[in-house]
C-alpha cells in the first residue's frame, strides 16, 4: 500500500464535510439568517446592553477599543461599557482612567485572577439583559451592534457571535490569518443556522445575562473560556446564533512563534474541553449537526492535520533525496535545467492531487463567501497565496504541540 | 427528515459524485495517455515497415535511407519519454504499461538492426549501447544510471541508447539477452561490443567507451523507457 493510500479516507471526510457546509450554507435557515435586518426594531424595544472589557496589559490597544465601543450606533442610555483592568502591571489603569468621567463607561480593578474572572466581575456589576464581551485588542465596526441585537429573536437563543476578520492585516502571516478568519466567518454562520457553534470567541460575543449568571458565570475553562461557556450553553439546550454583517476587526500574532503559541493554547483547549467535561456532546443525535457532524470532525480534523503534514512531509524529502541521488555525479548544467516538453500528456494529474486541488478550491470558494456576507472590506489576493503555501505548513506546527500537551497533561502559561 | 439529515446525505451524494468524477476524469486521461502512445507505436511500427522497405529498395545506395532511420530515432525517443511517463503513473506491472512496452522493445530492436545495417553498408560506426535493468529491488542503480545515460545521450547527440527491461517476457528481447550473453547483473551496459555490470558514477561509465568515440555533433538518439 502507498503512503498516499491513508490520504483517501481523511480528504473523503474533508470533501463531505465542505459540501455538507455550502449545502446548508444554501439552505432556508442560513439565507433567512442572511436577510435578518436590524430595521424596524425602535429604541423602545432594544434591549440594555454591557459590552465588558477584561484588560491585562492592554495599554497599547485599549483606547483604541474604546473609542470604537463609544461609536456604536446604539441608544447611549441603553449601552455601557465596562473596563475590567484583571491587575495590568503597565499602562493600562491609566489609559483607562482618561474615560473614567464618560457617562457611559465603568472601571472595575481588580486583582490578576484570569480573564474568565474579570468577565465575571463585569457581569457582576451590571443589570444590563445583554452582556458583551470585547478583546481589549479588538475593534468594532460602529453598527455591528446593531446587527448583532435582531440575532436574540427566541427566548432559546443565549448567545450571539460576531463576524471577526483581521485588523489591518500587513504581514504575509496576518493575510494568511486573514483568510483563515474570512473562513471563519463562512462556516459559522452556516453552522449557526443548524445550531452547532461550539466557540463564542472573545471579540464581540453576546449573552443574556440571566443565562450566564443561572450557569454559574464564566469559568477557566482550561485558558478557553469563550469555548467552554460555548459547549456548556449547547450542552443545557440554548442556541447560539451568528450575526455576519457585525464586523470586528482583531490584533492577530505577527510571528509565527507567538501564533503556534496562541493556537495549541486554543487547540488544547478545545481537546480538553470536548473530550473531558463535554465528552457526551459528541455522537449525540440529541445535538443534531453539533453532535454527529460539526465536533466529530473537528477532532478528526486535528489527527489528519498532522497525518496530512507526515505524509506531505515524507513525500516531499523521500522525492527531493531520490533526485539527489540519482543526480550525484552529473554536472549542474544539466540537472539543473528541465527537460521534456510542454504537452498534455505529461500533465501531472493524479487521484490524490485532483481531490487535494478540489477542497483547496472549495476554502477559496468560503473564504470568499466569508468576505462577501460579512461585507468585509480589503483585497483577498495575499490572503489567498498565503493561505495556500503557509498555512498547511505552520498550522501542524501548533497541531502537534497541542496533542502533545494534551497527551501529557502538560499546562501552559497564557502567553508561552 | 430533518434538515441537518437531509444536507448531509446531499453532501454524501455530492462527495460521491465528486470523487467519482475524478475518478473517472484521470481513468480517462490515462486511457487517452495509452490510446496516443498505441497510436504512435502503431505510426512507429509503419515507419520501421517503411524504412525497411526503404533499405531493400535502395540497395544500390541504401545509405539514402540514413535520414528517415535519424527521423525514426528521434519519433522512438519521444515514445521511450512518454512511455517512462505512463509507467510512472500506472505502475511497471500494470498489464496496457507491460504490453506498451513489449512493442517498445520490438520497435528498439528493429531500430538497432536497422542502424547496424546502415553502418555496415555505409562504412560508419555509430556508438551504440544497449543498457539493460529492471524496476525490481533487484537493481539499486538503475535509476542513477538511467539517468547517466540520459545525460550522456543530451550531451553526446551521435550516441545510440538502446534500453531494455531485462525481465521482460519477450521472445526477441530474450534472444538479444542470450546473444549479447548479457548475465542478471543489472545494471548492464554493452558498450561497443563489450558488456559490463553495475554503476558506480558518471565518469567510469565514460571510461568504458572508446576514447573519441563521443563527438558532440548531429543528434540521434533513443531514450529509456
Amino acid at each position: 500500500m502507498s503512503p498516499e493510500m491513508l490520504a483517501y479516507p481523511f480528504l473523503f471526510i474533508a470533501i463531505f464535510f465542505e459540501s455538507f457546509i455550502l449545502v446548508t450554507l444554501l439552505s432556508k435557515p442560513a439565507r433567512a439568517a442572511r436577510e435578518r435586518s436590524a430595521a424596524g426594531m425602535g429604541d423602545t424595544a432594544l434591549p440594555s446592553v454591557a459590552v465588558i472589557v477584561p484588560c491585562y496589559n492592554e495599554a497599547a490597544t485599549v483606547a483604541a477599543t474604546c473609542d470604537s465601543l463609544l461609536a456604536l450606533e446604539y441608544p447611549k442610555d441603553k449601552l455601557e461599557i465596562i473596563f475590567v483592568n484583571d491587575g495590568s502591571t503597565d499602562a493600562t489603569a491609566s489609559v483607562m482612567a482618561r474615560y473614567a468621567e464618560h457617562p457611559q463607561v465603568r472601571i472595575i480593578h481588580k486583582e490578576n485572577g484570569g480573564k474568565h474572572t474579570a468577565l465575571n466581575a463585569g457581569i457582576a456589576a451590571t443589570q444590563a439583559e445583554l452582556i458583551g464581551c470585547l478583546d481589549a485588542d479588538s475593534f468594532v465596526e460602529p453598527d455591528a451592534l446593531s446587527e448583532i441585537i435582531p440575532c436574540f429573536v427566541g427566548a432559546e437563543v443565549a448567545a450571539v457571535t460576531a463576524a471577526m476578520s483581521v485588523h489591518n492585516p500587513k504581514s504575509i502571516l496576518e493575510h494568511m490569518q486573514n483568510a483563515e478568519y474570512l473562513f471563519g466567518i463562512a462556516y459559522r454562520h452556516t453552522f449557526a443556522s443548524v445550531n452547532s457553534l461550539y466557540v463564542t470567541p472573545g471579540p464581540f460575543s453576546f449573552y443574556r445575562r440571566d443565562v450566564v449568571e443561572a450557569l454559574g458565570g464564566f469559568r477557566h475553562g482550561h485558558q478557553t473560556e469563550d469555548m467552554e461557556m460555548a459547549l456548556r450553553l449547547q450542552q443545557e439546550g440554548y442556541g447560539i446564533e451568528n450575526a455576519p454583517r457585525a464586523r470586528v476587526y482583531t490584533k492577530v500574532p505577527t510571528t509565527i512563534a507567538t501564533l503556534v503559541k496562541q493556537r495549541t493554547r486554543w487547540v488544547t483547549g478545545f481537546l480538553r474541553n470536548i473530550l473531558g467535561e463535554y465528552r457526551s456532546l459528541i455522537g449525540n443525535r440529541g445535538r443534531g449537526a453539533l453532535g454527529m457532524l460539526v465536533l466529530p470532525s473537528a477532532i478528526i480534523s486535528v489527527g489528519s492535520g498532522i497525518l496530512l503534514f507526515f505524509l506531505m512531509l515524507y513525500t516531499l524529502l523521500h522525492s527531493t533525496l531520490t533526485a539527489i541521488q540519482i543526480r550525484t555525479g552529473i554536472p549542474l548544467s544539466y540537472t539543473l535545467l528541465p527537460h521534456g516538453s510542454f504537452d498534455w500528456f505529461y500533465f501531472p494529474a493524479n487521484f490524490l492531487l485532483v481531490l487535494s486541488m478540489s477542497t483547496l478550491l472549495v476554502s477559496f470558494i468560503f473564504i470568499m463567501v466569508g468576505k462577501r456576507v460579512s461585507k468585509t472590506p480589503g483585497k483577498l489576493a495575499l490572503g489567498l497565496v498565503s493561505y495556500t503555501f503557509l498555512y498547511g505548513f505552520i498550522s501542524p506546527l501548533w497541531l502537534m504541540r497541542a496533542t502533545t500537551d494534551f497527551a501529557f497533561g502538560k499546562q501552559r502559561s497564557w502567553k508561552s | 427528515m430533518s434538515l441537518v439529515t437531509r444536507n448531509a446525505l446531499i453532501a454524501l451524494g455530492i462527495t460521491i459524485a465528486l470523487t467519482g468524477t475524478v475518478a473517472y476524469a484521470i481513468n480517462y486521461l490515462n486511457q487517452a495517455r495509452v490510446t496516443e502512445l498505441s497510436a504512435i507505436e502503431d505510426q512507429l511500427a509503419l515507419d520501421t515497415l517503411s524504412l525497411d522497405t526503404q533499405f531493400s529498395l535502395l540497395e544500390a545506395a541504401p545509405c539514402e535511407s540514413a535520414a528517415s532511420s535519424t527521423t525514426l530515432t528521434d519519433k522512438l525517443a519521444d515514445l521511450g519519454n512518454r512511455l517512462s511517463y505512463t509507467e510512472d503513473q500506472f505502475g511497471s506491472d500494470n498489464p496496457q504499461v507491460i504490453r506498451l512496452k513489449e512493442q517498445y522493445s520490438l520497435l528498439e530492436i528493429r531500430d538497432y538492426l536497422i542502424t547496424k545495417q546502415l553502418a555496415k553498408a555505409c562504412h560508419t560506426k555509430p556508438m551504440i549501447v544497449l543498457y539493460f535493468y529492471s524496476n525490481g529491488t533487484d537493481c539499486s542503480d538503475c535509476d542513477k544510471a538511467g539517468y547517466a545515460l540520459s545525460y550522456l545521450r543530451n550531451t553526446y547527440p551521435t550516441l545510440r541508447v538502446y534500453s531494455f527491461d531485462y525481465n521482460l517476457d519477450l521472445g526477441a528481447l530474450q534472444t538479444l539477452i542470450a546473444i549479447t550473453k548479457v548475465k542478471d547483473s543489472l545494471p548492464a551496459f554493452v558498450i561497443d561490443g563489450k558488456t559490463s555490470y553495475g554503476f558506480t558514477s558518471l565518469t567510469d561509465l565514460e571510461k568504458q567507451f572508446p576514447k573519441g568515440s563521443l563527438p558532440l555533433t548531429t543528434a540521434t538518439s533513443t531514450p529509456k523507457p
